[in-house]
């Protein structure tokens, strides 16, 4: 009677405790990602984010709405659409890195242990601050781009081989750069908790010049 | 004396049994509790606000990024109809479809792979929670080794990876191009199969994420795929600083 009344109680705890052990999981799996769970401060940088992404898409709305007029009119009046071609080349060869480019920016310079992932981390965060180009040493960093390493620890963008100390080099907003790379908690400070002993420094530029991609997309 | 020495054995051979299970219970209930006790009272006061104007940034975005794909259309066609009035005009406009090609600004359909990337479902995955979910730097690797293997054009869950992509992690939250995402993540990339696979198939490649799914149970399978779609580019061009030399 008395073991009887142990296997139930144990049978009882069990049961209950798998209840719990589902619960538990499936409330992480639902929580874990959604974005009802961040906290206000996550949830803050990503509305900032957002909006400057909007804004940046109105925008490029209200110049392209502008020059469709005075493509329109071009043509009605007999003078062709040259000036809009024209236009429109410019930026799209930046874009692709298909031509060396000139701006203000910031560089950053690595000098030390560093691997190919943590230099990919590097260009990904810089173009989430808005990078309209970059390069690695000499080697521009194109839309295809890949980072890759040789056995003697040099890094390669796009198999060519690029030697420390490096200098990641982009153009765009110097401030907004200069900022996502240095603020507490950033790319910078992660590294250089990371990478010890290797040295980083980052600076304001008010003019670079960037090579075009090396090899011409196709 | 030794029946009674029996009876206590049993005794305290039942306390033990009984002791693993109240000890598990204990952990996972105060587990459970913590994990609400996470979102404690700030987090609740502003969410919902926070959540909202996230939600209506979002929608707006998708509106605002359907108008700009019509613009572009539109000053396209314009273009197009122009150029064939005289040969530099359709030289010019050879180039520009040429760079647009190669910008991620058109629609690219063709054979390749597809890679998805999800967290660990399952026992293994409480072991570490860290090492069982998806980061922004799996898809970062994910996204490098497809260049490496010759891809062609790429899209993370439908947004096309272009020269100004970041794949941004805020919270457990991931951006690309301004597009909010979370698992499972299908990246499909055109491209030389064989190649494609073979970078995958690298032992000496993606080690951590292939440690993790080994270990961890984190989804992440690469399969050979044809017919695929990766659409355009739909953000902003954004080239406000450099000029071209």
């Amino acid at each position: 009677m008395r073991s009887n009344a142990g296997v139930i109680a144990v049978t009882v705890v069990a049961l209950f405790l798998g209840v719990l052990a589902v619960t538990q999981i499936q409330a992480q799996d639902v929580y874990s990602r959604s974005l009802q769970l961040e906290t206000p401060a996550s949830l803050t940088t990503l509305i900032a984010n957002l909006s400057e992404r909007n804004n940046a898409i109105k925008e490029e709305i209200l110049d392209l709405r502008h020059r469709t007029d005075t493509a329109r009119e071009a043509i009605a009046s007999g003078k062709g659409s040259l000036t809009e071609a024209e236009r429109q080349l410019s930026p799209l060869r930046v874009f692709a890195g298909m031509s060396a480019v000139s701006g203000p920016g910031i560089i950053v310079r690595v000098e030390g242990t560093f691997d190919e992932r943590a230099l990919s981390d590097l260009v990904n965060e810089l173009r989430n601050a808005g990078a309209e180009a970059i390069a690695v040493n000499t080697a521009r960093v194109g839309p295809r781009s890949w980072f890759g390493a040789t056995p003697d620890h040099a890094l390669t963008v796009d198999s060519a081989a690029v030697s420390g100390p490096w200098l990641v080099r982009a153009v765009g907003s110097t401030e907004v750069m200069y900022v996502a790379m240095t603020r507490t908690g950033g790319i910078i400070g992660q590294f250089q908790l990371i990478y010890k002993g290797t040295r980083f420094d980052v600076t304001r530029e008010s003019a670079l010049d960037l090579p075009a991609l090396a090899t011409p997309l196709r | 004396m030794t029946t009674t020495a029996s009876a206590e054995r049993t005794r305290l051979t039942h306390s033990l049994v009984l002791l693993l299970p109240a000890v598990l219970f204990g952990l996972l209930v105060s587990v459970q509790w913590r994990t609400q006790s996470d979102r404690n009272e700030l987090t609740v006061r502003y969410n919902t606000p926070l959540l909202d104007a996230a939600k209506t940034l979002q929608n707006e975005q998708n509106t605002l990024k359907a108008q700009l794909a019509d613009l572009r259309a539109e000053l396209d066609q314009i273009q197009t109809s122009a150029s064939t009035q005289s040969g530099s005009a359709k030289d010019l406009q050879a180039r520009i479809d040429e760079l647009k090609l190669v910008a991620g600004m058109h629609e690219r359909t063709g054979d390749g792979v597809v890679i998805t990337l999800d967290d660990a479902r399952g026992a293994a995955a409480a072991k570490d929670i860290e090492k069982s979910i998806c980061h922004n730097t799996d898809l970062t690797d994910i996204v490098n080794q497809a260049w490496r293997g010759g891809a062609e054009a790429i899209a993370v869950n439908d947004e096309r990876i272009v020269g100004s992509s970041s794949i941004y992690c805020v919270g457990s939250t991931i951006m690309v191009n301004g597009t909010l995402m979370s698992p499972p993540f299908s990246v499909v990339v055109i491209g030389p199969q064989n190649d494609l696979l073979a970078t995958y198939d690298d032992p000496t490649q993606l080690r951590d994420i292939k440690q993790r799914r080994d270990v961890y149970g984190l989804g992440f399978r690469v399969s050979r795929a044809s017919g695929l779609r990766v659409p355009s580019y739909g953000g902003a061009l954004n080239v406000k600083y450099a000029t071209p030399r």
